[in-house]
Formats: C-alpha cells, structure tokens, sequence
C-alpha cells in the first residue's frame, strides 16, 4: 500500500461532489452585496436562514469527519515506528488509532444527525483541504495542521452548534455535538502533547510546525467565518481549546488571523468583481 | 403569461436566465396561475446569500432574489433547476394564496413572525411537491425549521403533517395550526 497518499485519489461514490480550494475561494460575491447592510451573522436560531446554515453546517462536519478519518488512519502507515527523527512513537500511532475510532462514529452520527436535519449526503459539496493538511510528509507538522489547527476548528464549530441546539429545543443535535465536543478536545491535546514531546529539544522543528498550524488555521478561518467577531457564524471557544492545551496569547493571535483572513477575503473579492465587471 | 429576468446577462454568476425563465413559466400553470399574469425575477449577482422575497404582488408580481438562494450547493455560480423551483415555487404559492379571497388576510411579509413564516412555508412546498417540484428531501428539511420554530414535540410535528398534507387549508388554519404547537413547547 503506497505512502502518502494523495487527496484526488480518496475514494468516493457518485453522490460526493469535489469543490476544489480555487472554486471556493474564487467567488466574487460578497456577503453584503449591493445592498451592503446585510452581511452574515454568528450561527444561532434568531436567524432566519438559521436551520438551512446549520443543515449545511452538518454536511461540512460530515465531510470533515470522513478525512479526519482518512488524516488519522494515513498517520499510522505513513511512517514507521521508531523515535527517530523520521520516525513515528508507537504511542502516538495508537493515539492515531484511536482518534480513527472516534471519528468513524462521528461520521455515523453525522450522518444520523444529517438525516434529522433532512440533509441528503452529498446535497453539498466537498472541498477536501482537511485531508490535503494531512499529507505533510512530517509527521509533527501533521499533528500541528490537522490536531491543533483543524481539531481545534472542530471545537470551535461543536460548539457553536451545541449551542445552537440548546437554543432551539433540539435534543438530539446538543447531545450529539456534546459528546463530539469531548472526543475533539482530546484530539487538539494529543496534538498539543505530541508537539512538545517531539519537538522538545529542537527548537526549529517546533517553529516550523506552530507556523504550519497558522498557515493552516488563517485559511480555515474561511475569510472570517471563525472569529470572535459580530460577524464571525463560528465563534472561538476559548474554554475548551484551553482544556485542549491552548494558551491565552494563542487564542489571541488566532483571532486576529481570523481578523486577517476576513481582511484579506474582501480584498481578494473586491479584486475578482473589478475583473468580472471589466 | 410574460416571465422576465433581470440582470439579462449575468457578470459575477454563471447564471442562465432563460433556465430560470422556464423554471418560472412551468410553475406558473402548475400551481394555478391564469394566462396574462406577469411575473418579474430581479437577482441580485453579488451576494452569494439566498434571500427571496416577493416585493409586489400587483400585476406583475415581482420577486427579489439573492443569487445564493437559486445557486446550485455543489457548484458554485451555477442556477440549480430544482433549488430554483424550490424557493420560487414557494413564493408563487404564497402570491396565490394572498389573491385567493378565501384563503383569508395574512399581515403584510415584513410583520410575519418566523413561526407564522414557516408554518406557511411548509403548507406551500408541501402543495409543491405534490405537484412534481421535488428537491432532495424537502419534508424532512421543512419538518426540521418547523420544529426550530415550534419546539420539537409530538404536538409540533402532527401540527406539522396537517400543513404538508393540507390542500384547502386558510390563513386562520395557519396560524391555530401555529399557535397550538408553539403554545405546547413554551
């Protein structure tokens, strides 16, 4: 079985549709349009669009779950075991194994929480990033890009729909995400973990994984779809990402790269409708 | 029966506005509209957001739309046919009803509350698939924003299956219907 495999060849059946990085980002409307006093707002049932943005929200955690899934499992194959500089710990190939249990149930139960919702799989589409953070050919730079960055997404969107579904009145959906909620935050303190073990006497090494992880986490903040602020639908939780092994300092800089990214998407947005529009 | 579209041409979508020209025109008889009533789409290209409201019920109706709301979800800044017949099926259902004398007097859409909105949305898409506008599984979607807005209860969703199932229902149905699911969750 080949290593490192890459994300055009993950195996899907005729309902997914693949979205790739260019199409999602290259759009040149903006939230406001025309009118530019409605833009997007934090993700709770006031909304009137609410369940529609939270029914499209369920797929992109589905979607997620499954390359979770495929990141995790490629984890333990990709390198071999040893405590070399190349190499991979047992340990952390069982906490890998681990983490590819928990995410098979969370695609079950995103998939029984897409069918409460009335979201069809494959009603959406699939950008596979997720999966493509996770073919880092360093196994540290893995763990920071898909533990911390990307399962600390994870927290921040369990959250933000756990609280969705304690204000609608929908049990299912808050004990759902609660205890979705729980598995992620002990896959961001794996991350935490491993990075300072693995990188605890090379300096350098653990600089290029932190840097990884912002690269990583200013292009899933999604021009500001994760943020702290009025505008952000997903919300940072700092609470849990605390309990994750996240710092204050590191909490801050996140949000300011989600400042950043919204910054950066209406530049790109500004340009893309001057061009259309030439 | 006229059906225009407007932009004519489309700068920031892929949009084609004869495709949702004929999505409108096939709805129009479907749903009982009579030959000589003039319908206008206004679509805003640039916001991918999806509201859709009817901003005239005169002759000709004229409904504003986001272009998110006719989008296709699997490829970005193409119309989907179907999700198109959706939302505008919808409104068409909810123009006929207000010109049906019998139906009764709903208050103007601005002062609807979302319960009422969406009880009201599902007695309409429920008539729309009955008549052939199928989009992925609109009944559970519906049930879903149904019990977002009136509790998920045993009371809500039997509230619910009387609105799908309805054909013949009035305003003041609507709002009981409403009402009595909202009155159990509180």
């Amino acid at each position: 079985m080949r290593k490192i495999f890459p994300a055009d060849l993950l195996a899907r059946d005729e309902r997914f549709t693949r979205l790739t990085t260019e199409q999602r980002f290259n759009d040149p409307r903006s939230a406001g349009g025309r009118a530019g006093s409605r833009g997007v707002t934090k993700l709770t049932p006031a909304r009137p669009d609410a369940s529609d943005a939270a029914r499209n929200l369920m797929h992109g955690i589905f979607v997620g779950e499954v390359q979770a899934l495929e990141g995790a499992g490629r984890t333990c194959w990709d390198f071999e075991t040893g405590n070399g500089p190349d190499d991979t710990p047992f340990a952390l190939k069982l906490d890998m194994a681990r983490q590819c249990w928990d995410e098979a149930r969370h695609t079950e139960i995103s998939c029984k929480l897409m069918d409460w919702m009335g979201t069809e799989l494959g009603e959406f589409s699939e950008s596979t990033f997720l999966y493509e953070a996770a073919c880092n050919p360093d196994p540290v730079l893995r763990l920071t890009g898909v533990n911390r960055a990307l399962e600390g997404l994870a927290i921040d969107v369990f959250n933000t729909m756990k609280e969705f579904g304690d204000v609608a009145g929908d049990p299912v959906l808050e004990f759902c995400e609660d205890w979705m909620l729980a598995d992620e935050v002990t896959h961001v303190k794996m991350g935490s973990d491993w990075l300072r073990r693995l990188t605890e006497h090379d300096k350098d090494r653990r600089e290029r994984a932190l840097e990884f992880q912002r690269v990583v986490d200013k292009l899933f903040s999604l021009g500001g779809f994760r943020g702290e602020d009025d505008d952000s639908p997903i919300r940072l939780a700092r609470r849990f990402r605390e309990l994750a092994g996240f710092d204050e300092a590191e909490m801050d800089d996140l949000a300011e790269i989600s400042r950043e990214a919204k910054a950066d998407a209406v530049r790109m947005r500004e340009r893309l409708a001057a061009q259309a529009n030439a | 029966m006229t059906v225009t579209v407007t932009p004519e041409t489309f700068s920031l979508v892929s949009f084609d506005g004869g495709e949702i020209k004929s999505v409108v025109e096939d709805l129009l008889p479907a749903i009982g509209f009579a030959a000589g009533f003039d319908v206008r789409i206004e679509v805003d290209e640039t916001t991918p957001l999806g509201r859709a409201v009817v901003t005239s019920y005169d002759n000709p109706v004229v409904i504003e739309v986001e272009s998110g709301a006719l989008e296709d979800p699997k490829k970005p800044r193409f119309v989907s046919r179907t999700g198109s017949a959706d939302v505008l099926g919808r409104l068409l259902f909810r123009v006929r009803d207000r010109l049906d004398p019998s139906f009764g007097e709903p208050p103007p859409d601005a002062d609807l509350s979302l319960q009422l909105s969406v009880a009201w949305d599902v007695y309409s898409i429920g008539r729309l698939v009955r008549l052939g506008f199928r989009h992925h599984d609109n009944r559970q979607r519906r049930l879903y924003h149904f019990r977002n807005r009136h509790g998920f209860t045993d009371a809500a969703d039997e509230a619910f299956e009387r609105l799908w199932t309805g054909d013949d229902l009035t305003w003041n149905d609507i709002v009981s219907l409403s009402d009595k699911a909202a009155a159990v969750a509180a």
